[in-house]
């Protein structure tokens, strides 16, 4: 999908980095420092640029960030949401997913969080095109891996 | 890159952390089913790799680097097969990694072979085997991969992370440069830096517009204020440019480290240059413990120093939006009326919010823009309404 002048004005990528990130937290220690001062990338730039970023998500949400270094170290990065696994975690205010999924039910959301979430995800640069129900349909799924049980309204 | 300008800020380590870095041992961990070719040419380059480093004077770690930069990494070496790059990179960082990297160059080496390295860190803290065994289940992959954990070499990042300093020139006669270059026009102002780990090296779009800012309204004998001083540059060009004092805030004790240093670097004593360390008092609560802690201490001492409001000629603010607007009237209550007020580090498309929150306070408002980012200035309204 990207433009033939883009392919043209390519340039040579040194490495792909994945990380994830407090929103409006990053700042010039591990786990960020050692990460990007490995391929000589501006630390301060990055902070900076992915701080101001986050701006709009409650700070100390961990956020997901795949940064491409490119051999001049320049570098360039997308920042996504967090897990489906994150939100529905806090969603049903637990810790950690049932030990037993199928069979022991860990906790319970209802429709509406799984909507909520479905927004926030449809906002992710990769979900764009995907229409809301399909979202719906995946994060149940998740939650079922989990045993999260989803139910209609809360008793 | 030579040793004697790490050998100049490098200071003496504490002993415990020496002992720490002078044993930086590699633990070589075999899984079953695996190929011993490869994990032999892998052994061969973590053994070449360790005594390289373990001969580097940088065994002693600045002061200025806290310990949480400090603190310990496991650096895990993973090969695994091509096909299940991504997902295995997805389910480490699931599972408990930091970072995974994966280098492009690495392909040339083995066209033929379907393995690649993953480079990934781990918290010390981690037990890095069920982490990735955790991760390899979890996506269904036969064999578990082969990995070396090592442990992380501190020096290592930080020092490469400084090679990418160069001196800026950010207008024409106005250049700075890091600590060991030599300033390219010695004609020119130029602000020495050390960077270390505070915000504000002078190459960021955002201190660019500022320092602009700065040069156009310091006439001489100003007083200034930087809110979120970080490296303390903008108060350390104030000064060169005329201004009688600056003082720097900033919540982080780093910067306030950074910043007393850059200002001896370039001569600027404590009388021109005062600077003080305030409470983070933005909603929800800093995750800066540390501050808490020290506030006690300070809070006598921020009373005495900067309680003075409407008393700075000059204000500059470059931190992030949100604090930017939870603290509008904080900021702008230390300007005189009539003073000039700027603020930055905001990006192009959180004008409008900056905007809304400071048109009550400020007036003959400014923009400026470079890149994505914004900087906005504008006069402290005469009359005061919110009193």
């Amino acid at each position: 999908m990207a433009t033939l002048k883009e392919i043209l004005t390519r340039r040579p990528v040194a490495a792909t980095i994945r990380l994830t990130v407090p929103a409006g937290g990053a700042r010039p220690a591990p786990p960020v420092g050692p990460a990007l001062g490995q391929y000589r990338l501006n630390l301060m730039a990055f902070c900076k640029d992915f701080n101001a970023r986050t701006q709009k998500y409650k700070p100390e949400t961990p956020m997901s960030v795949t940064i491409t270094a490119f051999k001049d170290n320049t570098f360039e990065f997308t920042v996504k949401s967090p897990s489906v696994t994150w939100y529905l975690k806090k969603a049903a205010g637990i810790e950690s997913g049932s030990s037993r999924p199928g069979h022991v039910t860990a906790s319970t959301v209802t429709l509406k969080h799984i909507y909520e979430i479905a927004k926030v995800k449809q906002s992710d640069p990769y979900c764009q095109y995907m229409p809301l129900e399909s979202i719906c349909k995946s994060i149940i799924g998740t939650a079922a891996t989990m045993g999260i049980k989803v139910v209609k309204e809360l008793d | 890159m030579s040793f004697f300008s790490l050998g100049h800020f490098f200071k003496r380590l504490p002993y415990k952390q020496l002992t720490r870095h002078q044993n930086l041992f590699t633990l070589i961990k075999q899984k079953p089913r695996t190929q011993s070719t490869t994990l032999s040419s892998v052994l061969i380059k973590v053994s070449a790799c360790s005594s390289s480093s373990s001969s580097s004077p940088c065994t002693s770690l600045s002061s200025i680097y806290p310990p949480l930069a400090e603190s310990p990494y496991l650096s895990v070496r993973i090969c695994c097969q091509k096909l299940a790059l991504d997902m295995f990179s997805e389910a480490l960082l699931c599972f408990g990694a930091s970072s995974t990297s994966v280098d492009e160059h690495d392909n040339d080496a083995d066209e033929n072979s379907d393995k690649i390295y993953i480079d990934s860190i781990f918290p010390e803290c981690k037990d890095v085997d069920e982490c990735i065994l955790n991760a390899a289940n979890s996506i269904g992959l036969k064999e578990i991969p082969c990995y070396e954990v090592k442990m992380g070499e501190q020096c290592n990042w930080i020092k490469k992370a400084q090679e990418s300093f160069h001196p800026v020139e950010v207008t024409k006669g106005l250049w700075i440069v890091p600590e060991w270059s030599t300033p390219p026009d010695v004609q020119a102002t130029n602000i020495i830096l050390n960077p270390g780990l505070a915000f504000g090296t002078g190459e960021h779009a955002t201190t660019k517009l500022c320092l602009l800012l700065l040069q156009s309204l310091i006439k001489g004998g100003e007083l200034f204020l930087d809110y979120g001083t970080g490296s303390g540059i903008l108060g350390i060009a104030a000064i060169k440019f005329g201004a009688a004092m600056s003082v720097g805030v900033d919540i982080d004790p780093q910067a306030i480290k950074s910043a007393h240093q850059n200002a001896a670097l370039n001569n600027i004593g404590p009388k021109k240059m005062k600077l003080h360390l305030v409470p983070d008092r933005t909603f929800p609560a800093s995750m800066n413990e540390r501050v808490d802690g020290i506030v006690e201490d300070l809070s006598s001492h921020e009373i005495r120093g900067i309680s003075e409001t409407e008393k700075y000629d000059v204000v500059i603010a470059n931190i992030l939006l949100n604090p930017l607007l939870q603290l509008a009237d904080h900021i702008v209550s230390y300007a005189k009326p009539g003073a000039v007020v700027g603020i930055s580090g905001i990006l192009s498309e959180q004008l409008p919010h900056i905007i809304n929150r400071y048109s009550e306070f400020l007036e003959d408002i400014l923009l400026s823009e470079m890149d994505d980012w914004t900087c906005v200035s504008g006069t402290k309204k005469r009359a005061k309404e919110d009193h």
